[in-house]
């Protein structure tokens, strides 16, 4: 990256804190929580004053979001490749498969808290819902749009099933298949995080919902922020991922 | 004594969306060990199918393909390699791994495996380019990668399926001879398929000359001269207007049917 484009980055950045800085004063400070007031409420966060319990919240939000995303990526993968070997069983289900996709998921939430109480397991299946339909889509089109020329070589070649799908289906997909399990990831951690704000006793998003609930705006800005590192986090977490996957190809 | 390959009243039939289209029917032909058989004739004859068959990717509807006298039931990488007209090379490999592939899908060590695909990109003219990937290689590079790839697990008996047939005709000229080369130095067995009567001529110790579909083998012509030949030689003047004579027919057939 250039120099031009850091300077410029850091120069909108504290031109945004600024007129944010400056809106916030002009407005209600009280709704509008300018940096200044949120800075304090971050180092009262961490410091563990503002939410004493906030590590044990936070631990079980990132176990609700581990596990919805292991289930995810299990039956993404698992699904997307039933459906992309077999052809009839895959042109069955594809378009029912993306119809569902298309549904805003948040619909599903009351039904999810219905049969999975308003503990962790309504999380998790939510979680779970949301990263799994981009994970199973990608390996459907990533399936898809290997140059069946490879397929043709490779068993020319004399590789065996197994061979090729490690040999030329993975590689050649590997693209699109990371990037749907990244997306997964995204979503996974959107999904558990919003299941907690809709309605839990513990984790994350329940502290979130408290510091709103009880108008505590510096508290609830800070939460947001620290929300938006752990999503920061898993992200970094999911392209390192992709990079140790390319390598494993090469 | 058998020949190394015998293809035996072969009949193929493919079903396609709009109807049943008749490939092959009653193909029948023989090659001896060490020869340099090409295959011609007009599109859709059905000269891929036989290739197809040869390295154990189609199974014959009747008839019988074989290799050194046994049945061919499926692609059998320890006697015959095949190049295709799209050379499909995997991008996410270098121009050394992918003349690798073969061996490394044998088992045999990368250590190894990559040494004998770098001894063979010299000879292929790509000896700095054994880094590169597919996608930063010339199309006339890319196809010697094929090649190189299908030379790689050495086999007997080398299919080619139109490979120069995507270059422009100087590179196809000057494949043609380098593949001469390698072919006389290394003594396999080549079934050549192509649209060209110079390649054909340049490079075959046979022509075959296939029928319009359904494909039959309508002519087969030895070409008993010495390499290198001169296409403006009196013989090879006069195979050629004999050659083109016996394709223009089927070509017409062909595109009158089309």
């Amino acid at each position: 990256m250039s120099v031009t484009v850091v300077a410029i980055r850091v120069l909108l950045f504290i031109g945004l804190l600024l007129v944010w800085e400056v809106g916030a004063r002009l407005a209600n400070p009280l709704l509008y929580v300018p940096p200044t007031a949120v800075v304090p409420a971050v180092r009262e966060l961490l410091a563990l004053r503002s939410y004493p319990d906030l590590p044990a919240h936070l631990g079980l939000t990132v176990r609700e979001i581990a596990l919805a995303y292991a289930l995810a990526v299990g039956a993404g993968l698992g699904i997307g490749f039933l459906l992309a070997m077999n052809k009839t069983f895959g042109r069955a289900w594809g378009p029912i498969l993306a119809a569902l996709y298309a549904v805003p998921a948040v619909v599903w939430y009351p039904s999810l808290m219905l049969f999975f109480g308003l503990d962790a397991a309504s999380k998790i299946a939510f979680g779970f819902l949301l990263g799994f339909f981009p994970i199973a889509l990608a390996v459907l089109a990533g399936i898809r749009q290997v140059n069946p020329q490879l397929v043709t070589v490779a068993t020319a070649f004399g590789a065996r099933p197994a061979a090729i799908f490690v040999k030329v289906l993975l590689p050649a997909m590997l693209f699109t298949l990371v990037g749907g399990l990244r997306t997964g990831l995204a979503l996974s951690v959107v999904g558990v995080i919003v299941g907690e704000i809709l309605g839990s006793r513990a984790g994350l998003g329940s502290l979130i919902n408290h510091a709103y609930g009880l108008f505590r705006t510096a508290d609830y800005a800070a939460l947001v922020l620290l929300t938006l590192v752990l999503v920061v986090a898993s992200d970094a977490g999911a392209s390192l991922l992709e990079r140790r996957a390319r390598r494993w190809t090469a | 004594m058998t020949p190394l390959i015998a293809i035996e009243r072969v009949a193929k039939r493919y079903l396609t969306s709009s109807g049943a289209v008749d490939a092959l029917a009653d193909v029948s032909l023989s090659v001896g060990d060490g020869e340099f058989c090409t295959i011609i004739g007009p599109s859709g004859c059905g000269k891929s199918t036989v290739l197809g068959m040869l390295g154990g990717l189609v199974q014959p509807d009747t008839g019988r393909v074989l290799i050194a006298g046994e049945a061919v039931t499926g692609p059998d990488p320890a006697r015959v390699a095949t190049v295709f007209q799209d050379p499909g090379l995997f991008p996410w490999r270098t121009a050394l791994d992918n003349v690798a592939f073969g061996l490394e899908l044998q088992g045999v060590p990368r250590e190894r495996r990559r040494r004998i695909a770098g001894d063979l990109l010299g000879p292929l003219g790509l000896k700095d380019f054994a880094a590169k990937y597919p996608r930063e290689l010339s199309g006339g590079m890319r196809q010697r990668v094929a090649i190189g790839r299908a030379l790689a697990i050495d086999t007997r008996i080398l299919l080619m399926d139109e490979p120069f047939g995507a270059l422009d005709e100087q590179t196809r000229m000057l494949m043609g001879d380098w593949l001469l080369d390698i072919w006389r130095r290394t003594s396999k067995t080549v079934i050549f398929v192509t649209h060209s009567l110079h390649e054909a001529l340049a490079l075959s110790t046979r022509v075959v000359v296939m029928t319009a579909r359904p494909g039959r083998v309508k002519t087969v012509l030895p070409l008993d001269l010495p390499y290198p030949r001169s296409m403006e030689s009196v013989e090879l003047v006069s195979l050629r207007a004999k050659l083109w004579h016996e394709i223009r027919e089927e070509s017409l057939r062909a595109m009158s049917e089309a």
